[in-house]
């Protein structure tokens, strides 16, 4: 291949797409979608403003507890706000459905409500604008458009015979022109990602390594787009006529974008069904009954527990003993309710990981989910970062009830047995200051990564099977 | 004689076939998704029925002697009663808990709670018949009549076409008629397999929904046609019918999204929670009249319990503190419901404009899985709420023991919704501005050009 000669049918590809009338309207589209969905992104964004505010407001209202009963305070417990990551602005994932706000306290593991599609109107089904929406699902749409007769067209009319006999050669001439079409594309691109950039450069809310996560995010849109390119020549130079390579696109891009993903994520769900809240509970609760009810007066396991350590400690009965024996027995409840809640919490999360594996494995042979779910898990706005927020709000919930357990254990008198009523048996209101708050980290690049295994190796595999396609067809294309 | 002959060779097209065995691959499918989601509500809400007195007869037996430990513990349940026709179009219902259960503690900080749901499937949403109406048979419409006229053109039979019929336009209207004939029937054959598998009642569910379907349907057919008759080329035309879809169905309808997402934030429902806890829980750290009092205010037919004594715990203290919660937290639940009302009301508006939006919103309301009937639902249960609390606040205050009280009553209760009336005009009014819209443009551009050829 001589790159001079790459160079100049790129070049031609190029000048002769911009002259058409066709790209000024593309664009302007481009364009107005960019601003709109830089423009909401912003503002979702700006909700963490909201968010920080109010994480502020329940912190200080815990603060200005006066002198109380440790166990009043496991009660009035705290709340955990979702922050959203910087660059959720380029690409919201799952954020919508997801909900942003918990309520921590002792004995009880509330369900995180207020989800923007709790609030939406059933609008939001049709899915949402964002920067990475825009080149998933249009930028297909655009390249398709531009490149779908770039080959075809010209054996069509002649012009491919005349350019082959004047000494060009296939190879040449397809990659020329993939090239071409790939410089358009990344000038399409390009504004995607300053728009993302300048954002970042502006934002205070910055976390550790936005700029990998970017650099990463550009480069897999990238590939995405120089697959698209290739594919769109591979299609143009193997089809019959301009018409049916249009067909063809169209045709891929409505299974890979639109049904395959939907139909994919359905089949996962039919086939893996979920308990409701509900059913949820009462499982739990039934666990939590079998081990013991700490609730009913009788119960065998609290009344071994407690003969247990009443014969360790050689008392006769529970106000006699050196600590608080009702904290000793909230703490051990917890301890067991927690560790049964958890494991249901697994083995829900591992239901809804089947009900995602469809859409997961597909992107091997989606390139469009694969770039969808790469670029989520990069931008913090995937399932599994909204797993994970859970999880840090879970264990903050846990450590905060067992804290209070334990002040309770050391610091009330022994002989109070119940209630925490009362201005008796109080801990000094600088307690609840040498809480930490809740601080939710985002969960690191190298374990997001991971995560999306499949999303990568699918985007290189497409990469390179798309190569192989436009380099095969070099020796197989029909001139004529 | 023409209209056969063109039929057979219509339906002997790939896209033809292709087409109409993927429109009812995907719609049966969305029927076994309709039904699973059913069999669960229904599922759910028969465990409810079976649970509640079990719930409710072994917390008598531990705590049966005190009723307000009693009714610390007890929690009621209300099914939001499900029609078969929400399987059509499950809208905020995947994320809506068809049961919410309340104790008769501080409310703001139990009703909001939502169902477990896996959030990737929230993403790319249902696959219902709904789905499949608004989404799918557009496609196929596109499909189908995107050449009608270029493909005569483009494989030079139109000059032939022109010389032997009477009419062009005429001629047209026949192919079109052919092509929406078996997406016509595709449509009633996926209706009748939703009324009998799923087993909808006709007249007042089933009816409605198919006869909005079926303008939708004349509303896509009428927009092809005007493209189709601008004498484009098959291959122009696909690019602008698919942008159009692309724009009805995905692009305009989120853009609308974030605009009223972003004109209505909710900063309330944060507020709301935490006022609710502190309202309640600052309560132990002041003086227990104040508190009462404060509770009278909004009793006052309780005025005659009197106040407990500032040392120590009473029920009829407890109470009354997770009350001020509410009361605490409901100026914001106010403006946070009154957002809720604004997105609903904002949207329904812009939907006027944007058919898919506006089928989508009327499909909701139909099968009672919009965002508006969960508010209802949400009222009812404050409404509940307030009765079950009033009902038991004199027995907690007399010092009742739960055989007082007959259980019997509190069988789960039932929210049906107010009978839905269906206000045809205005439905169809906006499909039907469409289709007249669009066959004006196609009849205007046809004088123009069909009458020249």
């Amino acid at each position: 291949m001589r790159k001079d000669l790459v160079r100049l049918i790129a070049s031609q590809f190029g000048k002769g797409v911009f002259k058409s009338r066709a790209m000024l309207p593309i664009i302007g589209i481009l364009l107005l979608l960019l601003a709109y969905a830089t423009y909401s992104g912003i503002q979702y964004h700006d909700q963490n403003h909201f968010r920080e505010d109010h994480q502020h407001m329940a912190r200080s209202s815990w603060e200005n507890n006066p002198d109380k009963h440790p166990h009043r305070m496991a009660h009035f417990g705290t709340f955990a706000f979702r922050l959203k990551h910087p660059l959720s602005v380029f690409d919201f994932g799952i954020e919508s459905y997801t909900g942003n706000a918990v309520f921590l306290e002792a004995h009880k593991q509330n369900t995180v409500n207020f989800s923007e599609a709790g609030f939406s109107t059933g609008m939001l089904r049709f899915g949402e604008l964002s920067l990475a929406m825009i080149l998933q699902l249009i930028l297909p749409l655009v390249i398709f458009f531009i490149g779908y007769s770039s080959i075809v067209s010209d054996r069509e009319n002649g012009t491919l015979k005349i350019l082959l006999t004047q000494g060009a050669s296939w190879k040449e001439i397809l990659f020329g022109r993939s090239m071409g079409l790939f410089i358009i594309a990344v000038l399409l691109i390009t504004p995607f990602f300053l728009a993302t950039m300048i954002f970042l450069l502006t934002e205070d809310h910055t976390v550790l390594g936005d700029w990998a996560r970017f650099a990463l995010i550009g480069t897999s849109y990238l590939l995405y787009a120089s697959i698209l390119c290739l594919v769109t020549i591979a299609i143009s130079a193997s089809s019959r006529s301009a018409k049916n390579a249009l067909i063809k696109l169209l045709g891929l891009w409505l299974l890979m974008a639109v049904l395959l993903p939907k139909v994919s994520q359905a089949a996962g769900a039919y086939f893996n069904p979920t308990p409701t809240k509900l059913e949820f509970r009462a499982a739990i609760e039934e666990e939590v009954k079998k081990y013991g009810d700490s609730h009913n007066p009788n119960d065998p396991y609290y009344n071994t527990l407690r003969d247990s350590v009443l014969q360790v400690h050689q008392v006769s009965s529970v106000s006699e003993l050196p600590f608080n024996y009702s904290g000793f027995v909230m703490s051990q409840g917890e301890k067991i309710s927690a560790e049964i809640y958890n494991r249901h919490h697994d083995l829900l999360m591992a239901r809804y990981r089947l009900q995602n594996l469809p859409a997961k494995w597909l992107a091997l042979i989606n390139p469009y989910l694969a770039i969808r779910n790469l670029s989520m898990a990069l931008c913090g706005t995937g399932f599994e970062s909204y797993v994970d927020f859970q999880l840090q709000a879970e264990d903050y919930r846990y450590m905060l009830a067992q804290k209070m357990n334990d002040l309770q254990i050391k610091y009330i008198s022994p002989s109070r047995l119940s209630g925490s009523e009362g201005k008796r048996d109080v801990l000094n209101r600088e307690t609840w200051k040498s809480i930490p708050d809740f601080k939710h980290e985002f969960m690191s690049l190298s374990t997001a990564l991971k995560n999306e295994l499949i999303s990568v190796i699918s985007v290189l595999l497409w990469l390179l099977l798309s190569l192989w396609g436009v380099q095969y067809l070099s020796h197989n294309a029909k001139a004529i | 004689m023409m209209y056969r002959l063109l039929f057979r060779q219509f339906l002997r097209t790939q896209a033809c076939q292709l087409g109409l065995l993927l429109g009812l691959f995907v719609g049966i499918a969305s029927l076994f998704v309709g039904q699973q989601f059913l069999k669960k509500q229904d599922r759910i809400a028969l465990e409810v029925e079976e649970k509640q007195q079990e719930h409710i007869e072994r917390n008598i037996k531990y705590h049966g002697d005190d009723l307000g430990l009693l009714l610390y513990y007890l929690k009621f349940s209300i099914v939001n009663d499900q029609e078969p026709i929400a399987a059509l179009s499950i809208g905020q219902k995947d994320l809506n808990p068809t049961v919410q259960s309340v104790n008769i503690m501080t409310l703001e900080g139990q009703r909001y709670d939502t169902d477990l749901v896996n959030p990737n499937k929230l993403l790319y949403g249902n696959l219902d018949l709904g789905f499949v109406i608004i989404y799918i048979f557009p496609l196929l419409i596109i499909a189908f009549t995107y050449n009608l006229r270029s493909e005569e053109e483009e494989t030079g039979t139109w000059k032939m076409v022109s010389v032997m019929t009477r009419s062009n336009l005429k001629f047209l209207l026949s192919k079109l008629l052919v092509r929406f004939t078996p997406l016509a029937i595709l449509m009633i054959v996926l209706f009748a397999l939703a009324g009998w598998f799923l087993k909808i009642p006709f007249a007042s569910q089933l009816f409605p929904f198919f006869v909005i379907s079926f303008f939708y349907l004349l509303f896509w057919f009428s927009l092809s046609f005007w493209v189709v008759s601008l004498k484009l080329s098959s291959n122009f035309n696909s690019l602008l019918l698919l942008t159009t879809w692309l724009g009805l169905v995905v692009l305009i309808p989120s853009m609308v999204n974030s605009y009223v997402a972003n004109r209505f934030p909710m900063p309330e429902a944060f507020t709301t929670i935490i006022n609710q806890r502190d309202g309640y829980h600052t309560k132990w750290d002041i003086e227990k009249r104040g508190t009462v009092e404060e509770f009278y205010e909004d009793y006052p037919q309780l005025a005659h319990y009197g106040f407990p004594t500032e040392e120590g715990f009473t029920w009829h203290w407890y109470y009354a503190m997770q009350h001020l919660g509410d009361v605490e937290s409901s100026e914001q639940s106010r403006l946070m419901v009154q957002k809720i009302e604004q997105r609903d009301a904002v949207s329904k508006e812009l939907a006027w404009f944007i058919p898919s939006m506006h089928v989508q919103l009327i499909f909701n309301d139909i099968a009672g899985t919009s965002l508006n009937h969960h508010l209802r639902f949400l009222k009812y249960i404050k409404s509940f709420h307030e009765d079950i609390r009033l009902y038991f606040y004199p027995k907690v205050f007399e010092k009742l023991t739960a055989e007082s009280i007959d259980w019997k009553r509190f069988e789960p209760f039932h929210f049906k919704g107010e009978k839905r009336s269906f206000d045809w005009s205005k439905t169809l009014l906006p499909l039907f501005i469409g289709i007249i819209v669009f066959i004006g443009l196609s009849a205007f551009g046809a004088r123009q050009s069909f009458s020249e050829i």
